[in-house]
């Protein structure tokens, strides 16, 4: 599902400009660290920045275009770079700086807004084992919610100055013989690390549809993930292409509010009920005294979804066990049987990401509401043309229709030893070495990375495991004084041969498509297993399936 | 060899789009249908309307079925531009006044009847027996009839329509001979005998009771229109040639059952076959309104003949 994207840009629009030179005077005070390295390099800098963007050249520009160092330099400030930046602290590592293109923290959870957005993972799972919240309103709370909590974590662990706000990272390359990345950011700054974490987030570019004539509506266009607040929906004519995860938060939402909406499905999904609930505060206050009861919960919670991998993952009696549920939770909720044969997915569950809802099902349902299967031909000056020749009039779209995932490329230019490229390298398909490490790129560490990711369970749980496996190399980087930790080829050949063996027998390679998989069908995506087996995997750092070169040896 | 290139028909059918919209139905030339013929064709077109709705739910009983996601999405194409046909001819009705109100008009009852069976069976009929009817009513009854339409029709809007509506035609056939031809491949041995299951089966007879009165019901209808049966009838036979053209076409054995189907519609001296088919057009006339199927699915009530919503 690589969405040809016309407008692959941030999430955030960006800061007024006032705003923007306020940021760049209170970052300037906040690192007095950087500043002798900033001296030192101010002429080449200099000279970068002539080059990138002389039309725009300023004093203050040049002055904020000195190369800055760090120990680590990690790329996003979402739940990954921010529970990198909280382990490396832990584990005394503290020079390291975030680079973030937008001017809040948060990622994913600062650019869904959209109304109904929510995690559907359970709120105590879905945050971290080592920052644990005992006032989790709801058992899957809203967006603003688990927004709060990620600023919480900036707070509690005093974050807010190594983070650099409006650094947009466009290319990142390896110096092999100073054993040195070299970070540049579309605002002109250049940073230099040691090593470098890339948590720029796996959804983090809003994608549109590839759709003829998308720029020709003249109407309202918003997207789920640029939610526009200022837009009032009451009595419009609201259309919502997609119907994946965010838009069955939207659509039960938009229901109340919108005039008439009319909602454009491609494949039907499997959707499941949502067993939400407010939590009372009894039990909020249980979990705060006594910390056992929570993590006993968080327990029960991380193994219910380990046995839904069960169903979810491979093929078993669990997964048709599965698809009755869903069957049976259309048939209560649908009574008309054309609309239930719209609805009824005609892939395995499992293949793509199951979705979790009690709302959506009859919100498709009311009066104001149309169901429409019908492809669309194109998107016109008024509204949306189906190829049953009719021309749906609107006077605002609703893209719910996911994110541009990189499965074969990266979001950037990536350098690595030789001047080899990532980007070409996985241009068949990403893949990296337990997820983290790729050869051929010493020092560079992914979150989210080639099959990292759960079909079934927290993605923070994966999350989690990786960034302590990143603080194992990095600690080896740091406290080994080496220029080149470089996870050998042999043992990532290895590594992926296994999983591609493993991948071949689930469900997601099972024959739908969907964005797990590249245009050939190769599942760069998914990790094929439990979760308890990444973390396994991910608890051990073999020394021997890395090559080092000490930084005083000869490269 | 018709063999096609599946994903260029997908693009190629994906940059073929049209819309209600391009066609401007209140231009000048509605005048230019007859007294004499008024009745008759809006009798006809009726007809023809709900024979499009229904092609569009074969195709889209033929989407589930299909053995890749290239036909599927194909076929999920073709059940929107029959369902465009049927929006279509409809607009024409209205351009000719012969909407009662916005009313759609009532399905004759051989169609009630075909109707009913494609929205309890079509599902769950096997690919191969879809994928030859459909060629059959396509040619026999849309692409046929649609050409006796522009002989006999004046008004420029019907043919500008009907120029659109053919060259989406000329696409389905071409799928649907490919599609004749692909199974024709398989073994024959276990074709034969999932034919000869699919015969026995229940679903199926009542279907085949209900497709073969419509066949003459339809002859009957072009008859009273003043166009020459000759017509229908060498278009049939146009199936035969077409899908026969290969020896795995003529393999298929549901090509065998349909063409020999065909070949007696076409022959008016088989009064075996139609005395009795003649007599069940004649007694559908007869069902009493109450028995007939009452309750209308809900896909039967997506026309629309308005280019805008
Ligand atoms: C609507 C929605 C609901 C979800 N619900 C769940 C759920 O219930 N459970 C679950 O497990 N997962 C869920 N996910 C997946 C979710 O994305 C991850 O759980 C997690 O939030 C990802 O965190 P991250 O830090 O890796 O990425 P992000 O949160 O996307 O953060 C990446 C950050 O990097 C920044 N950035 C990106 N590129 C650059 C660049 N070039 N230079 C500088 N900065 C850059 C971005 O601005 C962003 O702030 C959901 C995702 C979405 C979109
Ligand atoms: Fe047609
Ligand atoms: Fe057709």
């Amino acid at each position: 599902m690589s969405n040809e994207n016309e407008q692959n840009q941030n999430t955030t629009a960006p800061a007024p400009a006032a705003k923007k030179k306020k940021a760049a005077t209170r970052k300037a005070a906040a690192r007095p660290a950087a500043k002798k390295a900033a001296v030192k390099r101010k002429a080449t800098a200099r000279k970068k920045a002539v080059a990138a963007k002389s039309s725009r050249r300023s004093d203050a520009q040049s002055k904020r275009n000195a190369v800055k160092e760090a120990s680590v330099v990690i790329v996003g400030a979402g739940f990954a770079g921010l529970g990198m930046a909280i382990r490396l602290r832990q584990a005394g590592v503290d020079d390291f700086v975030l680079l973030e293109r937008a001017d809040k923290v948060g990622g994913t959870w600062r650019d869904n807004t959209y109304p109904g957005a929510a995690c559907d993972i359970p709120s105590h799972l879905y945050s971290y084992s080592f920052a644990p919240n005992p006032h989790w309103s709801r058992h899957f709370s809203g967006s603003a919610e688990i927004l709060g909590y990620i600023e919480h974590l900036v707070k509690q662990y005093g974050l807010r100055d190594k983070i650099h706000f409006q650094q947009d990272v466009t290319d990142a390359r390896f110096d092999e013989t100073k054993g040195q990345w070299r970070v540049d950011t579309r605002q002109g700054d250049v940073w230099q690390g040691r090593a470098v974490v890339m948590a720029q987030g796996p959804l983090s570019n809003a994608s549109f549809p590839d759709i003829e004539g998308l720029t020709d509506f003249k109407g309202k266009r918003i997207h789920s993930a640029r939610w526009d607040h200022d837009y009032d929906f009451s009595g419009k004519r609201v259309a919502v292409i997609g119907t994946g995860a965010s838009a069955v938060q939207i659509i039960p939402e938009l229901a109340k509010t919108a005039g008439t909406l009319k909602v454009f499905q491609r494949t039907p999904a499997w959707v499941i009920p949502r067993p939400d609930y407010a939590t009372p505060d009894w039990n909020k206050a249980l979990f705060e005294k006594l910390p056992l009861t929570r993590k006993a919960m968080r327990q029960a919670l991380y193994w219910t979804h380990e046995t839904m991998a069960l169903a979810v993952i491979w093929n078993s009696p669990l997964t048709r066990l599965a698809e009755r549920l869903s069957l049976t939770h259309l048939r209560s909720q649908v009574k008309d049987d054309w609309m239930r044969r719209q609805l009824t997915p005609d892939f395995r569950i499992g293949c793509k990401r199951v979705l979790l809802s009690n709302d959506y099902y009859p919100a498709l349902q009311r009066d104001n509401v149309d169901l429409i299967t019908w492809p669309i031909a194109r998107i016109a000056e008024n509204g949306v043309r189906t190829c049953d020749g009719i021309e749906h009039q609107f006077d605002c779209i609703v893209f719910a229709t996911g994110f541009d995932v990189p499965k074969s490329g990266t979001p950037f230019p990536i350098r690595g030893l030789n001047g080899r490229e990532l980007g070409e390298e996985w241009s068949g398909g990403a893949r990296a070495y337990k997820s983290v490490s790729v050869a051929g790129y010493p020092n560079l560490f992914f979150t989210f990375g080639p099959n990292s990711g759960p079909g079934h369970n927290s993605a923070l749980v994966y999350m989690e495991a990786q960034l302590d496996y990143a603080v194992e190399g990095i600690r080896r980087i740091l406290d080994h004084d080496l220029k080149i930790l470089d996870v050998r080829e042999s043992v990532q050949q290895r590594h992926n041969r296994h999983l591609q063996k493993r991948l071949a027998r689930t469900n997601w390679n099972s024959g739908c498509k969907s964005w797990y998989l590249t245009e050939d069908g190769y599942n760069a995506t998914m990790y094929p297993g439990f979760a308890s087996q990444y973390r396994r995997q991910m608890s051990r750092f073999v020394d021997q399936h890395y090559r080092r070169v000490p930084q005083t040896g000869s490269a | 060899m018709a063999n096609i290139d599946l994903d260029k028909m997908l693009a190629k059918v994906k940059s073929s789009q049209w819309a209600l919209a391009d066609i401007d139905w209140d231009a000048p030339g509605a005048d230019l249908i007859t007294e004499e013929q008024w009745p008759k064709l809006k009798a006809f077109m009726a007809d023809l309307m709900w024979i499009e709705h229904v092609g569009a739910r074969g195709f889209a009983a033929m989407a589930k079925k299909a053995p890749d996601d290239t036909l599927k999405q194909i076929y999920t194409y073709f059940h929107a531009e029959e369902q465009r046909h049927a929006n279509a001819e409809m607009a024409l009705m209205k351009r000719w006044g012969m909407l009662d109100g916005d009313e759609l008009p009532e399905p004759n009852k051989n169609l009630k009847l075909v109707i009913q069976w494609l929205d309890k069976y079509s599902d769950d009929m096997p690919l191969e027996v879809l994928g030859s009817v459909i060629p059959m009513l396509e040619i026999a009854l849309d692409g046929a009839l649609c050409t006796f339409l522009l002989d006999t029709v004046d008004d420029p809007v019907c043919h500008q329509a009907f120029a659109r509506i053919n060259d989406d035609e000329s696409r389905h056939l071409g799928v649907g001979f490919h599609v004749l031809e692909m199974q024709g491949r398989g073994d024959l041995y276990i074709k034969a005998l999932k034919t000869v299951a699919t015969v026995l089966d229940p679903r199926l007879i009542l279907g085949i009771a209900s497709y073969v009165p419509l066949l003459n019901r339809m002859r009957d209808n072009v008859v009273a229109m003043g166009l020459s049966e000759e017509k229908l009838y060498a278009c049939m036979k146009k199936f035969e040639r077409i899908g026969g053209r290969t020896a795995q076409g003529r393999r298929n054995p549901w090509y065998q059952i349909i063409s020999r189907h065909g070949r007696m519609v076409v022959n008016r001296d088989n009064r075996a076959y139609h005395a009795p088919v003649d007599l069940m057009v004649r007694l559908t006339d007869y069902i009493p309104e109450r028995l007939m199927p009452s309750r209308v699915p809900t896909w039967v009530k997506g026309i629309s003949y308005r280019p805008t919503a």
